[in-house]
């Protein structure tokens, strides 16, 4: 079997956060991102390792399996296929975009096609639920569409059933856990409910450094001039307004009884 | 220029327009206040008579439905056949879907298939003319905003974030023109092996108190102090993904962007931080609790009422006091 998986890079969501809730998180000068600098790392979106543990699981078990992994992005994105290199991928793929096209997901989807069918022979897809910088994680389904193959999502766990020869996806619903399948090739979309990433080996770190990825640029890989139906424009950074009384007490018992007083007193709630 | 403005629902075998409807069709009539276009709805279900009258009241001028007993559980293949049908037949340019499970696969799909484009989370859409639209929506778990610039000359299909819109007042007076539509069905490529059943019990969504527990409960045996105060409340437990990815709770309680959104009179968060993403599903609330022990910890910037100590402490003598 032959998995692609797709990677993109982020900047730390963990990083963002400190910065929001220190209400220090600006937008920078261009509009697009943030006056962070180095101190929020730009890193492999979890989501994304996320789907590429999944895929080293598939191969474990599934003799021959190869595992691809491709990043569209611009000159830090490599450091995400590194990563997945170290993680167990064979090969890797670099498709350099401008970072502003980032938040046009129709064009990365056309671009991932591309990839995927140039490549010839991929049977199974593997991303990511959603990006944690945009969080719109319209990606993978819009890639089902533009080949055509079935799609599933929220998968916390993935297994290649020789029987039927088909594809069993463990997915996440509110309801509780399902097990949903296809028939290969297909889409599939990654949830955290996976389980953590194994750790990339140093030895195949190192080793990256000899194995760079193939390198592409987007306008060899889009049909025509690129469709630029949509892109992000501005960010910004809402404000939290903090108004939060604090209870006294001397101890956890007087604190419990004034947090109570406080619900009983106000009348709305059945307490 | 009228070009209506579509909100689509799925229904399901409650034959009710759930809350992410409600709150699309307030989207809905708010926008076409300001832009004078009308409200129309599409529902794609098994059996989609009641939730016809419920959108009339909510002021749909004119109702698309596709039913068709398939329909009753989501079946994406078919789902985005159905809506691209409903989308094409309305002419409609600005489509709005409200909160559902679905949602992940069914709008972008539904864009693709319509040759549309599609924004997720979105808190408000601010420009609309005959060139572009302007749609803003939350970005890095709501801790940004981020302005999208949309080609207006297809269709965008739009993800509303929970609450973007109250629900509007049902006006049973209203009436609207109904419109059948046929479609031929065919057997999902994904297949369901084993399907999870709703529990017959008050759901999380829907609570009225939710009591959540975070990494501040040091391990999993003290969810149980979380469960505990959410029983003798009448409440609901939540967590947050910390604790979710620790498996001291099941995702199926996790509060937050990727989790279930609530809305309840009293949100009690014990040892949880208040990260973006986590406020994402609960900032709602009308009361929100906080008990952390770090004065300095986010979530004091949401609550309404803290308790600076430990919530190993505080969560037990709460417990004892409703006893
Ligand atoms: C794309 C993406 C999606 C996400 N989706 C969600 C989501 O849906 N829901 C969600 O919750 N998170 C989500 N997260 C994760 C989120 O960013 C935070 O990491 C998470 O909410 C932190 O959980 P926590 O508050 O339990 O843990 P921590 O951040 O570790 O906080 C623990 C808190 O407990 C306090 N504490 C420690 N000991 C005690 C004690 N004894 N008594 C009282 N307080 C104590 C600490 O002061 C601290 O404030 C998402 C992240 C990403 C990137």
């Amino acid at each position: 079997m032959h998995i692609l998986v797709a990677a993109k890079q982020v900047l730390d969501p963990d990083g963002i956060n400190s910065y929001a809730l220190w209400g220090r998180l600006e937008v920078s000068e261009d509009g697009l991102g943030f006056n962070t600098g180095a101190t929020v790392p730009q890193i492999i979106n979890a989501y994304d390792e996320q789907a590429m543990e999944a895929a080293l699981q598939i191969a474990e078990v599934q003799e021959g399996t190869r595992v691809t992994a491709v990043t569209v992005g611009s000159d830090t994105a490599p450091d995400v296929l590194k990563r997945c290199y170290a993680m167990g991928a064979e090969n890797t793929i670099h498709v350099h975009d401008d970072e502003k096209q980032s938040g046009n997901p129709f064009r990365i989807s056309q671009i991932l096609a591309t990839v995927a069918k140039n490549l010839g022979d991929v049977d199974l897809i593997l991303c990511g639920r959603q990006g944690s910088d945009y969080d719109q994680g319209a990606v993978p389904a819009i890639l089902s569409e533009d080949l055509g193959m079935p799609f599933i999502t929220m998968a916390s766990q993935i297994n290649f059933d020789e029987q039927t020869q088909s594809l069993h996806v463990d997915v996440v619903t509110p309801n509780g856990p399902e097990t949903l399948a296809c028939n290969l090739p297909a889409v599939v979309a990654v949830s955290n409910e996976i389980g953590q990433p194994r750790y990339p080996s140093s030895r195949r770190m190192i080793q990256s450094r000899r194995n760079p990825p193939t390198v592409f640029r987007a306008d060899e890989l889009l049909p025509g001039p690129a469709t630029e139906k949509m892109s992000i424009k501005l960010l910004t950074v809402p404000e939290v307004q903090g108004n939060c009384e604090i209870i006294e007490g001397v101890d956890p018992k007087e604190k419990a009884k004034h947090l109570l007083q406080i619900l009983r007193e106000r009348g709305d709630l059945n307490v | 220029m009228s070009d209506p403005i579509l909100v689509l629902a799925h229904i399901d075998e409650t034959s009710q327009i759930n809350i992410g409807a409600r709150e699309a069709l307030g989207f809905a009539q708010n926008l076409s206040e300001n832009t004078g276009r009308p409200v129309e709805c599409g529902l794609i279900g098994a059996d989609n008579s009641s939730a016809t009258a419920e959108v009339t009241e909510l002021g749909a001028t004119k109702v698309y439905t596709i039913e068709d007993s398939l329909l009753a559980r989501f079946s994406g293949d078919n789902m985005v056949s159905a809506a691209a049908h409903i989308v094409s037949s309305s002419g409609a340019r600005i489509v709005l879907i409200g909160r559902h499970p679905s949602t992940l696969e069914f709008i972008p799909r539904l864009s693709r298939r319509i040759d549309g484009t599609c924004v997720m989370n979105v808190t408000r859409i601010e420009t609309i003319n005959e060139q572009y639209t302007e749609i803003e929506a939350a970005v890095y778990g709501g801790a940004a905003r981020a302005l999208y610039q949309i080609d207006s000359t297809s269709p965008v299909v739009v993800g509303l974030r929970p609450a973007a819109a109250e629900a509007p007042t049902p006006h049973p007076e209203n009436s609207s023109d109904i419109v059948e539509l046929n479609l031929e069905l065919l057997a999902d490529r994904v297949r369901v092996i084993t399907e999870a059943t709703a529990d017959e019990g008050p759901r999380l969504e829907n609570a009225e108190i939710v009591v959540s527990g975070g990494r501040g409960l040091q391990n999993a045996e003290n969810f149980a102090l979380v469960r505990e105060l959410a029983n003798l409340l009448k409440g609901m437990p939540g967590a947050s993904r910390a604790i979710v990815d620790e498996y001291w709770a099941p995702p199926t309680e996790q509060i937050g962007l990727t989790g279930t959104t609530v809305a309840p009179a009293l949100y009690v968060a014990a040892g949880i931080s208040g990260a973006s993403q986590h406020m994402a599903g609960c900032s709602n609330a009308r009361l929100i609790v906080a008990i952390n022990s770090d004065p300095d910890a986010p979530i004091f910037k949401y609550a309404d009422v803290g308790i600076i100590d430990d919530c190993l402490a505080v969560l037990p003598e709460l417990i004892e006091l409703l006893r």
